[in-house]
């Protein structure tokens, strides 16, 4: 008899999950989801449009050599994956060895500089990026690679720094002690078994820290524009001034590298990894 | 007991931290403290100083270029700016637009990346798995790139009218509408709140699960009573984020959203570049500090929380 309910409760349980809601339900999600981007991507090979036709008039290939062969754009391109890069570079530098200590070391001040950290994301963007203005205005960086590259690097410190700190507090103390039982010194306990087990973290730190360079237009519209255009801010001026097609295209290119590190990293974010480290500990 | 689940040997480690090197671990983590201290804490110090009228020293050129600066007579400022700000019927409108935004927003996506953590969590399989990848693409697109591809989806002659009209229906236009905002904010927000919130879920044991079953409890009980209760603290951090996030966006509402109302984030930008007001700019991004601070301050108490319930503090 108990086992009898026992069973009904449970498919009960299963059941307000399963069925055509559940079905409808990821049928919308995915509409929602992919549907904004697909509807998108179709334009960088389409010739015209008319509503309210589903598919456009007929195929071409015209808007890519627009894009690839228009001079300002290319250097976009350029700016956006040369900052990313470099922001990145940056941000590890400054910012590992800072999560390195906040996972391995109790200091003055420890826990109220992690709350410190957390500030910078709870001042709205934009409104940082205005006061920032008024500062770099001062400081004579408003339009300079440097000031581009400070906002850059602001963007990412949150992420430099707790994503890799929950991986570094995530290597057993046990291990490193063996190490150094078996004769290591201290720098090679961290080459050889904290780096190694803390990579995954610092890899996921890494590519977010990359996408949100990649991404960020904001500051950089406000501080880098005219001069300074990276790809998302020169997105700002094509959606206004080209054709819909050209911006579609532009948007393929923009997303290609942040396709390709989601297939890289994707098992490390997925896993956890990413949500781990935002938690204040 | 311990409301925040799991990973108690991660965090084992760092509540028995070595103390007798205290001087390093402080030096090491100075840097970004630094970096922060020098590019965000002072500019939001000389900010406020200009919002209130304090325009000599490092403000004088902002001040100088800016129009309609309320400047003070006195050393401790003047609410001036405050007041034609918090006067101005249109930004009033702007910053109801945002908190409602953001309310909404946080309420759906919270709401959606609950459903599909516990699908996962309750039912698991290929479609529950397949939900859970799906969210986590936004994560990886520009911002953008996405606000321009919502507002094509639904505009006009969008795809959502399209199809809509094949079947000789005329659908609302929701591109540079409130409604379009809304879509563009959740869609960016949804993978961080599914992140948090399914790895907070998943790390809760099955067999608390099994044995509220066993207990008698239903599928409503067991995700009331358990399953939100124990995934509290990843819930709130999600709930958090996404709100200061939205409250704070800027690109979203600037492609999705009309002209006006629309967002504190982009009546910001606008007093600043295109009206040349930067005090009122800097004026508005207070009052979005304010409401984010708001959010925060529950973002800290709930870390703080789960720190206590684990016996560290």
């Amino acid at each position: 008899m108990t086992m009898i309910t026992k069973r009904a409760r449970k498919s009960a349980a299963r059941l307000s999950f399963s069925g055509p809601l559940s079905g409808l339900f990821f049928v919308l999600m995915v509409v929602f989801i992919l549907g904004p981007l697909a509807w998108l991507g179709i334009r960088a090979f389409a010739e015209s449009w008319t509503f309210p036709n589903l598919g456009p008039d007929g195929w071409t290939l015209r808007w890519w050599s627009v894009v690839l062969g228009d001079e300002t754009l290319g250097r976009a391109v350029q700016n956006s994956l040369a900052l990313a890069a470099l922001t990145v570079l940056v941000s590890a530098c400054i910012c590992l060895p800072a999560a390195y200590a906040f996972a391995r070391y109790e200091f003055w001040g420890r826990r109220t500089f992690l709350i410190g950290l957390f500030a910078l994301n709870a001042f709205p963007k934009m409104g940082l990026y205005v006061t920032i203005a008024s500062l770099f205005y001062a400081l004579n960086l408003m339009g300079t690679v440097m000031g581009v590259l400070i906002v850059h690097v602001l963007g990412t410190v949150v992420f430099m720094t707790w994503i890799p700190a929950a991986a570094f507090a995530a290597v057993p103390r046990s291990l490193e002690e063996a190490a150094r039982d078996a004769g290591a010194t201290k720098l090679r306990v961290f080459i050889s078994v904290t780096f190694p087990l803390a990579l995954p973290g610092i890899l996921v730190a890494a590519v977010m820290s990359f996408l949100a360079s990649f991404d960020e237009a904001q500051g950089t519209y406000l501080i880098g524009a005219p001069d300074i255009m990276t790809m998302p801010t020169q997105m700002y001026t094509l959606v206004l001034n080209y054709p819909n097609q050209v911006a579609a295209v532009f948007s393929i290119l923009l997303a290609i590298p942040s396709v390709a590190l989601l297939l890289a990293a994707h098992k490390h974010i997925v896993g956890g990894t990413l949500a781990e480290g935002f938690q204040i500990k | 007991m311990t409301l925040a689940p799991t990973r108690g040997s991660k965090r084992r480690a760092i509540a028995t931290p070595a103390v007798a090197r205290r001087p390093l671990g402080f030096f090491l983590a100075l840097p970004p403290i630094i970096l922060i201290l020098l590019f965000v804490g002072f500019p939001i110090v000389l900010a406020f100083a200009f919002s209130i009228g304090l325009t000599g020293g490092l403000n004088h050129v902002i001040a100088s270029i800016g129009l309609n600066v309320h400047e003070a007579e006195n050393w401790w400022g003047t609410p001036a700016a405050y007041i034609e700000v918090l006067s101005n019927s249109r930004i009033l409108r702007d910053l109801s637009v945002t908190v409602g935004v953001t309310a909404l927003s946080t309420v759906i996506v919270i709401f959606l990346a609950l459903g599909i953590g516990l699908f996962l969590k309750l039912r698991d399989g290929r479609m529950a798995r397949l939900l859970s990848g799906l969210a986590i693409i936004p994560l990886f697109i520009p911002v953008v790139i996405a606000s321009w591809a919502i507002v094509t989806f639904y505009s006009g002659d969008g795809f959502v009218r399209s199809v809509f009209a094949q079947f000789g229906v005329e659908a609302p236009v929701w591109a540079f509408t409130m409604v379009a905002v809304v879509i563009g904010s959740v869609w960016t927000s949804l993978p961080f709140a599914v992140l948090m919130i399914t790895s907070g879920l998943q790390a809760i044991p099955n067999a608390m699960i099994e044995a509220a079953r066993d207990a008698g409890a239903g599928f409503l009980r067991i995700v009331v009573s358990i399953l939100i209760p124990m995934a509290f603290v990843p819930i709130l951090i999600a709930v958090t984020f996404t709100a200061i996030g939205v409250v704070g966006s800027f690109t979203v509402p600037y492609f999705t959203g009309p002209n006006a109302p629309n967002m504190l984030g982009v009546s910001m930008s606008n007093y600043f570049s295109a009206f040349n007001q930067p005090q009122q700019s800097v004026v508005m991004a207070f009052i979005v500090f304010v409401i984010a601070s708001g959010i925060a301050a529950a973002y800290v108490w709930a870390n703080f929380r789960s720190a206590k319930d684990q016996g560290k503090v």
